[in-house]
């Protein structure tokens, strides 16, 4: 790669030119500086949309593997929109380090950095951070970077794969990632020590509401952690180069070797953690609000700065030889700001808001084709109304049923009308199936479905596991309580609804006959506990090994498992405490396979085994996550953004 | 027997663990204790167990559920669906009920009842929203209308002053205020059941629904609340996705089946073989 300028900066010509110490930097890498990178970011920042951090994203060097092969649209599509007109975006390697396009522009960075040359360093630099993958939070629980961090990690495992492909053709014009990392550096001065900072010659555009610009330190020569004096932040144009930024007026910075913040003056404020070579620093400026903030490693550490204003450039300055830094990531940050709070400024440009259309395109979208005979509200009544009876929300469903015909009634013009209300014939046995109430439940299950366990060998599988379990449970309280001493001995009845149930479901064994008995412990003398709690440890062996032989030519693994994590159970004299598998008593294990059974149930009567609600919500994620392929519209849609309650929906 | 086995960290007497221990080894055919320290072992690994996605998603959609029937006004399916899915409620009954019977009255036609409701329960919201007092307005001047097409050779003269009294003023102040008033005007003029389908709507029941919504959103909006039930905006989502994916030709069946059964009266197996 060559440089389209000449080296250094006619404005400060001796300056720690590079070219003057080639030999004091073995491992040359790079001089990409910081400022092509980041400016080139900050152009793309011009747009406002929110696509912008998508587009960021994908076209950033760090993200690109992701998008070249699979997923040429979305850069076609966003590319054009994203990058300035003087930005090449060709893609084609080290094209993207906006050398070409500026015309007879000279370069306003004014300061001490070399050469673009190409160093055979520069894969290994590259490689270095590969293994780490940043996720903004506001991306974070969007499936979309899922889907990038999967990339990203089959990158890394191809990277392993072949190490020496980047760095063996140093030279050569390849689109990776790791080529295309920027640095800046300071190089040994012919002055001695000296601060040198460096100023994108980019300026923040009003237009740009935010940037936010994530360094990491290094220093080349030591290869040591300690403290480095790197001053990361941003100042106006007239700021001199030869400080630190934050030491001069104008300028605003958080500095390294003591984590303190300096805001136009030398004397800093004590801010955040010191940082040193390997961490990441991220500087963010609100413009909206005129304060900037910084993290480190990815925490926030809070408001640095208020009351910001003017043009101003990311600058970074630097004071220890050897001192470099890289600008690995940038992206536009936009998404961190609420939806609804940019809203209000940007109605001019919502147009361009890709997003936002999207939204109103799916609020404008007619349910016609969901259900030809109802309209919007009534198809709505009708999932409603179909969760609830499915799921055994009885109560409710006969309630919803009652005010949906009032509804009805009201809404018809004529009083007399007969108004065909939901049938509200109740399903009872779901009701049961939900809600505990399972002896009753249990004679229909006994009564009518004694297919079901049969055709679903995994219910059956886990209903005796329960059973196992629940016996263990029976003995554990029983010794809990004779523990306890305590006279008045009240055993969690509550729970024995299981154990019939199990028995009267499966006719188990010949002795869950004796379950029955159990109950009758409660009675007891404690002193009787004892050598019950040893009867039913007997039983409860027993039966597990009832079970054990059962299954134990099972080839699943999963069944395996399981017998291995129940039988765990009996190694623990008082498994409630014993954090490693108690888990396994909780109750929540018990709804598990009732739900199992209910849906068991509900196929083998032909029903669907998850309403029509839920049906209509995975096939939406899985529609989107189709459109999501290609970039296409349904990259920017969440379904969470519509069907979680307790997100605010943007008002239009 | 003086020997003891620990056992994360509780000591029992080996005397009493040796028949289970007995008992075990055949479980295992050929194992120990060392298998059971093994598997404990591996639960130390993995103590923490994925939570079961159905679990997840009934949570989500119960979430779905309550907000709809709290936004949407149906306060005592909300109250007892909070008790069944033990779900804190989103929102006082009183309050939903307070909307709803606003709703109702206007879906009854007693538009008068539920301005006035509607002025004590948010004063500012008619202030606040002119359109929206227009609507009800015209809404009640259809049903004024309504009433004296029922009856043969009724009395227009009511519908007529409340046209010029309360309607008229607020005409010019909104092109679309004037178009809708004429529209509504015109009703009087032609005979009732040979209407023009644009002026035979105003006279259908969806026209009162849809004031109702519009005063229920607009009492949401003045309470903060969210404006839209999510179940509306995932309904729509779902519709948008498909037809969005059929546009670009991604690879799906002929149709989706929502899985409601539109047939009511087909008999369900298993309910008549409880029945």
């Amino acid at each position: 790669m060559t440089n389209s300028y000449p080296h250094g900066s006619p404005g400060v010509p001796d300056t720690g030119m590079p070219t003057g110490a080639p030999g004091l930097m073995p491992r040359r890498s790079s001089y990409a500086s910081v400022v092509s990178g980041a400016a080139s970011a900050l152009s793309q920042q011009y747009q406002p949309s929110r696509s912008g951090a998508f587009a960021n994203l994908l076209n950033h060097p760090d993200f690109a593997y992701e998008t070249s092969p699979q997923n040429p649209a979305s850069h076609s599509r966003y590319d054009p929109r994203n990058f300035d007109m003087d930005y090449n975006t060709n893609g084609s390697g080290r094209g993207r380090s906006w050398s070409g396009g500026r015309g007879g522009q000279l370069p306003s960075w004014s300061s001490a950095f070399g050469s673009l040359t190409n160093g055979p360093g520069y894969g290994e630099f590259g490689g270095g951070h590969l293994d780490t993958f940043f996720i903004p939070s506001y991306l974070k629980d969007s499936k979309y970077v899922q889907k990038l961090e999967e990339a990203h990690k089959a990158k890394v495992l191809a990277h392993k794969d072949g190490p020496s492909a980047h760095s063996s053709q140093p030279g050569s014009l390849s689109t990776s990632a790791s080529s295309m990392s920027l640095h800046t550096k300071v190089v040994p001065s012919h002055r001695g020590m000296t601060y040198d900072s460096y100023r994108m010659d980019k300026k923040s555009n009003s237009r740009a509401r935010m940037w936010y610009l994530l360094f990491r330190g290094h220093n080349h020569i030591t290869q040591k952690r300690r403290v480095c004096s790197i001053g990361i932040g941003f100042s106006s144009k007239s700021v001199p180069l030869s400080r630190l930024p934050g030491w001069e007026p104008e300028s605003w910075a958080y500095h390294g070797d003591d984590g303190n913040s300096f805001c136009c003056q030398t004397s800093g404020k004590h801010y955040g953690p010191p940082f040193t070579a390997g961490d990441i620093i991220g500087c963010g400026v609100n413009f909206r609000t005129g304060s900037a903030f910084f993290t480190k490693n990815g925490d926030h550490l809070g408001t640095a700065f208020r009351e910001i204003r003017g043009k101003l450039f990311p600058s970074v300055g630097m004071k220890k030889t050897g001192e470099h830094i890289r600008s690995p990531f940038v992206f536009d940050i936009d998404g961190m700001m609420s939806y609804r709070s940019l809203n209000a400024q940007t109605d001019k440009l919502s147009k361009q808001d890709e997003k936002k259309q999207i939204r109103m395109q799916i609020e404008a979208t007619s349910t016609a084709k969901l259900a030809p005979k109802l309209n919007e509200t009534e198809l709505i009544q009708k999932l409603v109304l179909q969760f609830l009876q499915h799921d055994g929300y009885v109560e409710t469903a006969r309630a919803f049923a009652e005010e949906v015909h009032a509804e009805k009634k009201a809404l018809s013009l004529d009083a007399n009308a007969i108004i065909s209300g939901f049938d509200v014939k109740e399903d009872e046995d779901a009701g049961h199936r939900q809600h505990g109430d399972v002896e009753k439940a249990l004679k229909h299950t006994n009564a009518f479905y004694p297919h079901v366990l049969k055709d679903n060998e995994h219910v059956y599988f886990r209903l005796r596991c329960l059973k196992f379990i629940e016996m263990t449970r029976q003995g554990a309280e029983l010794l809990k309580h004779t523990n306890s001493a305590s006279n008045g001995i009240k055993k969690a009845n509550g729970h024995n609804y299981y154990e019939e149930y199990v028995d009267h479901g499966m006719e188990l064994d010949d002795q869950s006959q004796n379950n029955n008995n159990w109950d009758k412990m409660d009675t007891e003398d404690s002193t009787n506990n004892q050598a019950e709690y040893d009867r039913l440890m007997g039983e409860t062996l027993l039966y597990g090994r009832d079970l054990a032989a059962e299954f134990k030519d099972d080839p699943r693994r999963e069944v395996k498992k399981a017998l291995e994590d129940i039988f765990a159970l009996m190694a623990y004299k008082d498994p409630f405490s014993s954090k490693d598998v108690s888990h396994l008593l909780d109750p929540s294990g018990r709804v598990a396979v009732a739900e199992e059974l209910n849906s068991a149930i509900l196929l083998s009567l032909g029903k669907s085994s998850s309403a029509a609600l839920e049906q209509l919500y995975q096939q939406t994620t899985v529609l989107l996550e189709d459109l999501r392929e290609g970039g296409g519209p349904g990259a920017f849609v969440n379904i969470d953004d519509y069907a979680n309650p307790d997100k605010p929906l943007s008002r239009f | 027997m003086v020997s003891t086995y620990a056992f994360n960290g509780v000591q029992r007497p080996a005397s009493r663990l040796t028949a289970p221990q007995d008992l075990f080894n055949s479980f295992y055919h050929n194992s120990s204790w060392a298998c059971l320290r093994e598997t404990r072992r591996r639960y130390q690994a993995h103590e923490k167990k994925p939570k079961l996605t159905m679990e997840v998603t009934g949570s989500d959609i119960n979430a779905l559920i309550l907000d709809y029937l709290t936004t949407e006004g149906y306060p005592s399916a909300a109250a007892k669906f909070s008790k069944e899915a033990n779900l804190s409620p989103r929102q006082e009954e009183e309050s939903v009920k307070a909307r709803q019977q606003i709703q109702h009255s206007i879906h009854m036609g007693s538009i008068q009842d539920a301005i006035e409701a509607l002025n004590d329960l948010e004063p500012q919201v008619l202030d606040k929203n002119p359109s929206l007092h227009f609507a009800l307005l015209r809404l009640q001047l259809v049903e004024l209308i309504r009433t004296c097409n029922s009856t043969p050779g009724g009395d227009i003269s009511p519908a007529l002053s409340f046209a010029t009294t309360q309607l008229a003023p607020r005409a010019p102040t909104n092109p679309e205020f004037l178009e809708d008033l004429e529209r509504t005007m015109a009703l009087l003029v032609f005979p009732p059941d040979n209407l023009e389908p644009q002026l035979a709507a105003l006279l259908h029941p969806d026209l009162r629904r849809s004031v109702g919504d519009q005063v229920n959103k607009a009492i949401l909006t003045s309470q903060n609340q969210r404006r839209d039930a999510a179940i509306r905006n995932l309904v729509r989502l779902r519709a948008w996705a498909e037809s969005t994916a059929r546009e670009t030709k991604k690879d799906l069946p002929a149709r989706l089946e929502l899985g409601l059964d539109f047939d009511e009266d087909r008999p369900e197996n298993g309910e008549a073989m409880i029945l």
